[in-house]
């Protein structure tokens, strides 16, 4: 099973339309800072804080090159934070599924067969 | 046929319909042997647990082994509401591997009954604390859901 505090830090980055804004545009490709955070409307320090996020889940990470930030999207962490929700999705569907079999065998055992089951050609019957 | 929403982006919601009171879904929705039945995902695996303990504050857990793994997967939680037949809601936490209890989550079961129908509606609101207030359009599903579109187109360019 996954890393719960990865996983945690995963879903903080995808919590935030900033944070999901810059994780779309990565998804694209590598991009400077400014290509991947520009025209949010958002300061600097505020974009800053968003970037640390995602680096802290490990769903970005930043290639420095000289004076240029590069930007990457790392998939695993976000891969994990996916088949997590995947996984209990399937798991409650597991339980539906298994509540609506127990309720069908009650109600088989509450309802006994009335009499014999009938037979095409019933002897009895054709005596008459 | 089972219904599945997403209200918002950190909760999963599930429906469905079952031809039976809704006294009989409640309860076997918390019957031990249902839950056991519903743990036991692989006919190989062991040791199904399913202790439960159905009142405000008390606590249910359920485990199962798989013996070829060792691997162990254990849930459970804490009963916060209880009221029968109509509405059930409990926390929900994986316990990892060191017996620790992760990340608790909420799950809420509403019963909704209607003669002899009952529809079940599961919401499992996981993740409420780390949701932004401000939040706005697309969900964060949506997100990752584009970035396995673009995992997959990478990898039909690189094939």
């Amino acid at each position: 099973m996954a890393n719960n505090a990865l996983l945690d830090r995963a879903f903080v980055a995808c919590s935030h339309p900033i944070r999901r804004g810059i994780l779309e545009r990565l998804a694209g490709g590598e991009m400077t800072v400014g290509e991947a955070t520009g025209d949010f409307g958002v300061s600097k320090p505020a974009i800053s804080k968003h970037l640390k996020l995602l680096e802290e889940a490990g769903a970005i990470t930043r290639v420095i090159d000289g004076r240029t930030h590069r930007l990457q999207l790392r998939e695993q962490p976000l891969d994990e934070a996916y088949a997590w929700m995947t996984n209990q999705r399937e798991l409650w569907e597991r339980k539906l599924d298994t509540v609506d079999q127990y309720l069908r065998e009650q109600k088989e055992r509450q309802q006994p067969q009335q009499g014999p089951p009938q037979q095409q050609n019933n002897p009895a019957k054709e005596s008459k | 046929m089972t219904e599945i929403t997403k209200p918002n982006e950190t909760s999963m919601r599930l429906q469905r319909t079952y031809d039976a009171p809704a006294e009989d879904v409640f309860d076997a929705w918390t019957n031990p042997e249902v839950l056991r039945r519903w743990w036991k995902a692989n006919p190989a695996w062991i040791t199904p647990v399913a202790e439960v303990d159905l009142r405000v504050g008390g606590r249910y857990r359920i485990s199962m082994e798989d013996p070829e793994s060792g691997k162990k997967f254990t849930a459970g939680g804490e009963y916060s509401e209880v009221s029968r037949p109509t509405r059930l809601v409990y926390s929900w936490q994986w316990e990892q591997e060191d017996g620790e209890l992760g990340h608790s989550s909420t799950v809420a079961v509403d019963f909704r009954g209607e003669g002899e129908q009952t529809t079940v509606v599961l919401e499992h609101t996981g993740l409420e604390s780390l949701e932004s207030r401000d939040s706005h359009g697309h969900g964060w599903e949506g997100v990752l859901e584009a970035f396995q579109t673009h995992l997959s187109e990478r990898a039909a360019q690189t094939s």
